[in-house]
């Protein structure tokens, strides 16, 4: 089920009606609507999937349960590898099975043998990449004794299967979210509230910028051997912005959700493109993943400490690890290697943990030095994207190589090109209300709320106004749905 | 609780009339290119406008003529007053099943035709029918089974502009439209046929490809065809000729002859007539007016054996 689709804009109300107005006088009965919601919000898409999300709440709740009582070390060791191996069994079967095995018969190819393997069909199930790492993290914790595990069921059930986050993050912590089952949620009106502000910019953000960028970059990458420089540049741009309002959109879709419900989500998107430095932006961007990631696998490694071939070593696997997950191709991983190239220096020169508060604060404007060095941090990541979005490695060869010629100075040329001017007119509205909202926790989060209510709800029917105007008229998937 | 459902529903309230207040507004005021989910046609294309005039003062005819732009591009009225018929074409742009529905629901009453030569070029069974619809809705008065069919399309183009239409209604802003009979190479001719200068079409090669059937659009022409019959009216269903190049690019041609069969009597002209893709057509699947005239000599031909 789409977040911006009828049947989501039906279910909603329905399930927010059942758990305020029915259910809300017993705790059980609230996780037991969240279970039973969140498997007809994932079953909308294809129902015989659910049989892994519910394996996968099986052997982590199991696993869970014995760790309480286990306490020789190999047995706990046995247990963890269990929750770890299912989990990953799953992911590495339905994301990874075709791509090793191309991978392998390219491989016994070039060195002049035959391999007859054939590669399957497989459907990758939505979300997977998600829950697995959620579930993950609870015997992780639970495990190394930083969390309770829970007998629970119904709870544990919701917190693994919790719709608003089940098909494309926050990759909660359990020791964050699953708490948040165990106490009844009582309605709280400010919180409803903002949960409606944040879906609101959520899906301003998904139907106006992502979904319009989309056509472009489509276009520009689809075809970019037809394309000048300067059009793939702007091509590059408008991926930039589609992969930032898709994928923050959904977050802040899923956390306003979440809020309705009365939970609270933590944040994964702190406005990256503002970044002054690339270590500065993986602190703002899928904040989820790359935490995830720094607890259960960088420090894991030894993190920091150690030398410099370690950090080097630990700093690689972790942005090629993090590339891989989004996907089966070798694209992904030289992105996360292009990324951990740019990230070493400061990590190396001890300066990845400056450029810690918010740009400007306090000013209305960055001061040159700050403007130059968002841009090229921007220039960096947009680069890089080039690698995410491209088909192959040749693609994306081809298409910087094209970037790099003296076609770059030239104005652009493609169909549609006024439209497209139109769209860069909405991506400069989008960033000055971004650059306003800067301090919060979304765009619109502190907008208006000194206004008086007249002037505040025209602002927010004013966007819906927009939406209705701008967005494309078929739905439009999530990207962060394939990884 | 009940104060957030409270402001809820206010808010909603509050948003739908800024809602509509703006779409008249920056519907009435910005270029196209602000505006890409409201496509207000009035005057616009093929006619469309002084068709629908048109249909309002005519009454009894002998033959109505349904379908696509191969209808209104394709069935010279002008032939059949010579041979005594008397005529009207309701053909629009693209028009998809379900918006030849609202037309015969609105005007088959007034219209009162003896018989109904619809024809039916198979790629309308695919189309959704938003092109169609903003056609209708920008050109013609709104009522419950435009309504209807906005329902049934759900798309924001056609809400947008629906609410619009209806706006400007309201407010009467368009009473005074006047449409010119002459629109670069088009000529409207009474009745509802459009003749175009004559130009030829230089043939080029398709792809192959398999037509596909919306289920909407052939419940949709179901529900026409079964108010046709249950208003005695003869029905016959005319696959108009297009060049031979598209033509043969479909794959399932068969199984959409046979349906056709299925539902009544069905002249596939394709086959029946031998045009040159280069001397008959202006583009790849409309008839120029040399094509336009062997096409309708052939129809008068079969009327005259078939069913007088």
């Amino acid at each position: 089920m789409l977040f911006n689709s009828i049947d989501f804009a039906v279910f909603l109300p329905i399930v927010f009606v059942l758990y305020w107005f029915v259910t809300n006088k017993s705790l059980k009965l609230q996780n037991a609507l969240i279970v039973v919601a969140s498997y007809v919000f994932y079953g909308w898409w294809d129902w015989r999937f659910l049989s892994l999300i519910f394996f996968s709440t099986i052997v982590d709740y199991s696993v869970g349960v014995k760790l309480k009582t286990e306490n020789k070390q190999s047995r706990r060791k046995v247990l963890l590898w269990t929750s770890i191996l299912v989990n990953l069994g799953f992911l590495g079967f339905f994301k990874y099975y075709n791509f090793f095995l191309d991978n392998f018969i390219s491989a016994f190819t070039f060195f002049g043998s035959e391999v007859n393997a054939n590669s399957l069909n497989i459907i990758l199930p939505v979300g997977i990449s998600f829950y697995t790492f959620q579930t993950m993290s609870y015997t992780i914790d639970v495990y190394k004794r930083k969390l309770e595990p829970t007998s629970d069921f119904i709870a544990f059930s919701a917190f693994v299967s919790f719709f608003p986050q089940l098909v494309a993050g926050p990759i909660e912590r359990a020791a964050h979210l699953l708490p948040q089952f165990y106490s009844k949620r009582t309605f709280d009106y400010a919180k409803a509230v903002d949960g409606m502000r944040q879906i609101l910019w959520g899906l301003f953000k998904k139907v106006v910028i992502a979904d319009n960028c989309a056509e472009f970059a489509n276009l520009i990458f689809n075809n970019s051997a037809d394309y000048s420089g300067s059009t793939l540049v702007l091509g590059a741009i408008f991926f930039t912005f589609q992969i930032y309002g898709d994928f923050s959109g959904y977050s802040d879709i899923a956390i306003g959700t979440s809020r309705l419900f009365g939970f609270d989500l933590m944040q994964n998107f702190n406005f990256p493109y503002f970044s002054r430095d690339i270590a500065e932006f993986w602190r703002r961007w899928h904040i989820s993943l790359s935490t995830w990631f720094r607890d259960y696998l960088y420090i894991p490694l030894g993190g920091s400490r150690g030398g410099t071939w370690m950090k080097i070593r630990n700093t690689f696997i972790i942005f090629i690890v993090s590339g891989f997950w989004h996907g089966a191709n070798w694209t992904f991983i030289v992105w996360g290697a292009l990324n951990a190239i740019y990230f070493l220096p400061l990590l190396l020169t001890n300066k990845n943990r400056n450029n810690l508060e918010t740009v400007a604060e306090g000013r209305l404007l960055p001061s040159l030095k700050e403007l130059f060095f968002m841009l090229l941090t921007f220039g960096l990541t947009v680069f890089a994207w080039i690698f995410f979005r491209a088909n192959d490695i040749a693609h994306a060869v081809n298409y910087i190589s094209e970037i790099f010629s003296a076609s770059v100075v030239s104005l652009p040329q493609f169909d549609g090109l006024n439209r497209a001017v139109v769209v860069l007119g909405l991506m400069l509205l989008f960033l000055i209300i971004e650059w306003a909202g800067r301090f919060g926790e979304y765009g619109i989060d502190k907008l208006g709320l000194q206004w008086g209510r007249p002037l505040r709800w025209t602002f927010y029917a004013f966007l819906i106004f927009i939406i209705g105007m701008f967005m494309k008229s078929e739905e439009s998937p999530f990207i962060y749905f394939q990884f | 609780m009940i104060p957030f459902t409270q402001n809820l529903v206010k808010f909603a309230l509050f948003s739908l009339f800024f809602y509509a207040v703006s779409l008249i507004v920056w519907g009435l005021l910005s270029p196209q290119a602000l505006k890409p989910n409201l496509n207000y046609r009035k005057g616009e294309g093929a006619f469309m406008y002084s068709r629908l005039q048109e249909a309002k003062e005519i009454e009894n005819v002998d033959i109505l003529f349904l379908g696509s732009s191969h209808a209104y591009r394709g069935f010279d009225n002008r032939m059949y007053s010579s041979k005594g018929y008397k005529t009207f074409n309701l053909g629009s742009s693209a028009q998809a099943h379900s918006q030849t529905l609202v037309l015969i629901k609105r005007y088959l009453e007034r219209l009162n035709p003896k018989m109904v030569i619809y024809e039916v070029y198979p790629e309308t069974f695919s189309n959704e029918g938003v092109e169609s619809s903003l056609d209708i809705i920008s050109n013609d008065n709104q009522d419950l089974s435009s309504l209807e069919m906005t329902l049934k399309i759900n798309n924001i183009k056609t809400y947008n502009t629906f609410l619009f239409a209806l706006g400007v209604e309201c407010l009467g802003l368009y009473d005074d439209f006047k449409e010119s009979m002459v629109k670069n190479k088009d000529s409207y001719v009474s009745g509802g046929f459009v003749e175009k200068k004559i130009s030829h079409y230089e043939p080029k090669k398709f792809e192959p490809m398999e037509l596909t059937f919306s289920p909407a659009q052939v419940d949709a022409f179901t529900e026409v065809m079964a108010l046709l019959k249950s208003k005695n009216i003869e029905v016959i269903l005319v696959f108009a000729p297009i060049s031979s190049a598209q033509y043969r690019r479909y794959t399932n041609l068969k199984y959409f002859d046979s349906l056709m069969r299925s539902y009544s009597s069905y002249y596939n002209f394709n086959e029946m007539l031998e045009l040159e893709d280069s001397l008959h057509f202006y583009d790849s699947h409309h008839l120029n007016q040399l094509g336009v005239e062997l096409f309708n000599e052939s129809i008068l031909g079969v009327l005259a054996d078939d069913y007088n």
